[in-house]
């Protein structure tokens, strides 16, 4: 079987999906998972009254699949108390939309645990952030690429032109650098280990304004290469996710 | 002979619009018109020695002559094969077995046959390097030079890639693999269709074709090898095809390939004056009027028929599911759609984040798209992007 042959309810949630959208408010609870290597992301915003599930939302980025559990997820907890839906399981989901492509069932098939999630959040009911980092780890290979695409402060911006840089967060002046970069390079990534970028929203205008990529909650864990930068090593704080990014150079 | 009757042809069904030519093509109806009496009529043997095997030799070395002079090379220089992915496997396998040496350098963005015939060669002993690309797709040359050693035997670099359509400087790779002595391949199946090529003027040693990429039927390919280059074959038998493609000729398609190979000699520059005004809307009306939208790949050194986007915050199985059910069949580069749920190795290599390359679609055009088609795409297109921008918690944009 294909992994895009779908059944015709799958296919009627992906081209009608219900209850899309977020709510908002203090007594509303958020499910977020997400799988990295399938590139599906699943948010799920529950509202609970006299432990009834009274209204619930979602958001999606994923494939056909994942957008029809999503909307099906909605449809089948709504109106259940607490305890049933928490019993929702990914087979019930698949089930009810009369399957799924079998390499789908495990990677875009989120939604039951999406749902678990906000229930658990709306248990605990202590959705707070985690604190903030604000030191970067040590980044193996600096050393190695001093003369080949890892720099310190630009002494030379032309140098980049062309280039796919990586800025690390050292505050305004790294995000007016990556601005300014952004006219000549046609890829400025921007990393930061924190939710906010330089901890203001100001700064991430600005770097969105100017077309600059922003990486949230990583970290650079090495710079890999033969003689030049050629790789990245990031870590997903997010999702403890380590991945290789192609890059030309990285200002520390 | 000449074919200059461009033909009424319809590909799929009425209503459907393709933009799948990477993927397959449908074959030409004057190429399928020639190819029948092979089945029947002429159905004889090159390797028989009466009339209608006689019949099979002239029109298989007929074949040969066509095809070498699609490309300018010599009759003696051109094997025939199941197609591009065999040629491939030829090309590297048959090169790497019978010359000293064990390194060979690929490129980050080859297709995915040379990955996994490179895989195979590192598994029995050969050291294999892969040459990065830049953001556009284009082979850093400081890095390729920089991995040829003294044991490195071959080089195989895409003469431009299939998904994202970017055209490498092929005549600048060849003279530097010439001057240190080493091998070159390049599988030119993406290019083919788009551009004359001229294997003596650049010094090209190895090189695989596809029928299908010309409009000719599919199980059938070819590869270029330079007079003087010595390969093992990898399929034994009656000793066919000089002795390095045994089991017996597929005349009908090989009669197939010379004929769509004589008709894109011919028709090409028109061609691809088409296209290349096609895609030149295309990338003008998606880039203006879908926000945060981009273009992969090379902005001018591409291939006609390419347009490759990404869009912030949606997925591109379900822009592909979106397009379908408007009639319009299309591609991406999207995990979610490939058998593996792995992202576009391509897109990777060009320096994009997963989720960007999850985002991806490929539209790849070719001789029976009409005009309308692009109006089509740009009607729909953007309120697809819109409603499933709708549905996203990555999209932040309006």
């Amino acid at each position: 079987m294909k992994s895009t042959t779908y059944s015709d309810k799958v296919l009627d949630h992906f081209r009608n999906p219900r209850n899309v959208g977020v709510l908002e408010g203090e007594d509303i609870a958020v499910g977020r998972v997400g799988n990295p290597v399938c590139g599906d992301l699943m948010e799920i915003y529950i509202k609970v009254e006299d432990n009834t599930i009274k209204d619930i939302k979602f958001k999606t980025f994923g494939c056909g699949s994942a957008i029809a559990t999503a909307s099906m997820i909605t449809e089948l907890a709504k109106g259940k108390s607490v305890e049933e839906a928490e019993k929702i399981t990914r087979k019930d989901v698949a089930e009810e939309l009369d399957g799924l492509p079998p390499i789908k069932m495990h990677c875009s098939n989120l939604a039951a645990d999406a749902l678990r999630a906000a229930i658990k959040n709306y248990k605990k009911k202590e959705n707070q952030p985690e604190p903030a980092k604000t030191e970067f780890m040590k980044i193996t290979g600096v050393d190695r690429f001093k003369d080949g695409g890892v720099y310190h402060k630009v002494v030379d911006i032309n140098r980049l032109k062309d280039k796919r840089v990586i800025i690390l967060d050292r505050g305004e002046d790294s995000v007016s650098r990556a601005c300014s970069l952004q006219k000549i390079s046609p890829r400025v990534i921007f990393i930061t280990p924190n939710q906010r970028v330089a901890f203001n929203r100001n700064f991430e205008e600005r770097l969105r304004k100017a077309r600059v990529k922003i990486l949230f909650e990583s970290e650079v864990l090495e710079i890999i290469g033969t003689k030049t930068v050629e790789k990245i090593k990031i870590h997903d704080l997010n999702e403890d996710e380590v991945y290789e990014l192609f890059a030309d150079a990285i200002i520390l | 002979m000449t074919w200059l009757l461009m033909p009424e042809q319809q590909c799929g069904s009425e209503t459907m619009i393709y933009f799948d030519y990477q993927s397959s093509r449908p074959v030409d109806s004057r190429v399928l018109k020639t190819m029948l009496p092979y089945f029947d009529k002429k159905f004889g043997n090159p390797s028989s020695l009466h009339e209608i095997g006689d019949e099979a030799t002239l029109i298989l070395e007929q074949s040969r002559s066509s095809v070498a002079e699609f490309i300018n090379a010599e009759p003696g220089e051109i094997i025939f094969t199941s197609g591009a992915t065999e040629a491939n496997n030829l090309a590297l396998i048959g090169y790497a077995f019978r010359n000293r040496g064990n390194h060979i350098i690929i490129s980050e963005i080859e297709h995915i046959s040379i990955h996994n015939i490179a895989k195979y060669l590192q598994k029995n002993g050969f050291v294999v390097t892969k040459v990065p690309v830049d953001f556009y797709g284009r082979i850093n040359i400081d890095a390729l030079k920089q991995r040829i050693t003294d044991k490195t035997i071959l080089i195989s670099i895409t003469y431009a890639s299939n998904e994202v359509g970017t055209i490498q400087d092929i005549p600048e790779i060849a003279g530097l693999c010439r001057e240190k002595e080493i091998a070159f391949h390049t599988d030119a199946v993406a290019a083919e269709p788009q551009i004359h090529i001229d294997v003596k003027n650049l010094g090209i040693d190895l090189m695989s074709l596809s029928s299908n990429d010309i409009y000719g039927p599919k199980g059938v390919g070819v590869l270029y090898i330079r007079k003087g280059i010595r390969l093992n074959p990898l399929i034994l038998g009656g000793g066919q095809e000089f002795g390095l493609r045994s089991g017996t000729e597929n005349i009908p398609g090989i009669v197939g390939m010379k004929i769509a190979a004589e008709i894109m000699s011919q028709e090409m520059d028109q061609e691809v004056a088409t296209l290349k005004g096609y895609q030149q809307r295309l990338i003008k009306g998606v880039l203006e009027n879908i926000p945060d939208s981009y273009l992969n790949g090379h902005p001018r050194a591409r291939l006609a028929n390419n347009v490759h986007f990404r869009f912030d915050g949606i997925e591109g199985e379900s822009l592909l599911l979106g397009l379908k059910d408007k009639g319009i069949s299309v591609s991406t580069g999207s995990a979610c759609s490939s058998k593996t749920l792995e992202p576009s190795h391509t897109l990777i290599a060009l320096g994009l984040l997963h989720e960007e390359a999850h985002g991806s679609l490929q539209l790849t055009m070719g001789r029976f798209n009409r005009a309308q088609d692009i109006d089509t795409l740009l009607n729909v297109l953007p309120d697809v992007v819109r409603k499933l921008r709708k549905l996203s918690p990555l999209y932040k944009g309006v």
